[in-house]
């Protein structure tokens, strides 16, 4: 490990704080990837996401001085991320998202499945080409998601963040994140599953 | 809103598809849950075909979003922004 990652956040903080311009560029190199590709996430656009990493760093050079040290970092900082973010998106025309509920399974009322809510065209489980050419196709569909649910599945599965992590940035709890993350993956696997249709046998397409 | 998974294990014949598949898959699937529970729902996926093509389907789904990957961050990003942040405060 090198020197500079034995430097805690809060020492950074500190020294951002003291005016320490290194300090500061610290800060940048160990945070700025992350940054961008949670801004990317919510806005889906590199140049929007760059712009919004320039902006998130330079709310955090300015508004150092009301962080709480008591709390982490990390999560405080994600949150102006996700803040800058989210008021970039708001400037540019609203793109249209899905209502979740249409997507869910559906059950009958004794509980059981309804037939035909597992499509017959199955995710080519084995086949990891196909796997990557529909991780593609996922992306899309996650960025389809209402907002609540499309953070919490990118933040998971793209950034890799931890359950205490997100529901810490989010301020949500965990059984509100376990929630969100299950809906927003019953989402993408209905339309993973709509998408990956075998192909109709000859005969039965000969026949009509 | 789903509902908390966990408590009591219900019986085997207590444990409906709606159940497995929206209040049990993902802690199922994490492992976070009581043994005792884990064994109904394993027992529940074997006996009910639609839900076990539904759990295949869903750890499919899985396995796809493992191979998404942040987007690749512009090699000078770190530099613009420090620039950028040093221009709007008036440092040189």
């Amino acid at each position: 490990m090198s020197s500079e990652q034995e430097i805690s956040d809060l020492d950074l903080v500190r020294g951002i704080k003291a005016g320490d311009d290194r300090a500061f560029e610290q800060m940048v190199a160990r945070y700025h990837a992350r940054v961008y590709s949670l801004t990317y996430g919510v806005l889906r656009n590199s140049e929007d996401a760059e712009e919004a990493t320039q902006d998130a760093f330079l709310t955090l050079y300015r508004k150092i001085g009301t962080f709480d040290e008591s709390k982490k970092f990390f999560s405080w900082f994600y949150r102006v991320a996700l803040n800058t973010a989210y008021s970039r998106a708001r400037r540019r025309p609203a793109l249209p998202t899905i209502a979740i509920d249409d997507y869910l399974p559906r059950f009958r009322s004794d509980g059981h499945l309804v037939a035909g809510d597992v499509p017959d065209g199955a995710i080519p489980v084995d086949d990891d080409a196909a796997l990557r050419e529909l991780a593609s196709k996922a992306e899309g569909f996650i960025s389809e998601l209402p907002e609540p649910y499309r953070d919490v599945i990118w933040m998971n599965d793209v950034e890799q963040m931890t359950a205490n992590e997100i529901a810490d940035v989010l301020e949500i709890s965990i059984p509100a994140f376990k929630s969100r993350l299950h809906r927003a993956r019953l989402y993408v696997r209905q339309r993973l599953s709509e998408i990956s249709k075998p192909p109709e046998p000859v005969a039965a397409a000969e026949a009509r | 809103m789903k509902k908390e998974c966990g408590g009591t294990p219900p019986r085997h014949d207590e444990i409906t598809c709606r159940k497995a598949i929206l209040d049990c898959l993902l802690d199922y699937e994490t492992g976070a849950m009581p043994e005792a529970l884990r064994l109904e729902l394993d027992r529940h996926f074997g006996d009910c075909p639609p839900c076990g093509e539904f759990l295949t389907s869903y750890r499919a789904t899985g396995r796809t979003l493992q191979m998404l990957k942040p987007s690749e961050v512009p090699p000078e990003l770190a530099r613009a922004v420090v620039d950028f942040v040093k221009a709007r405060c008036g440092k040189k």
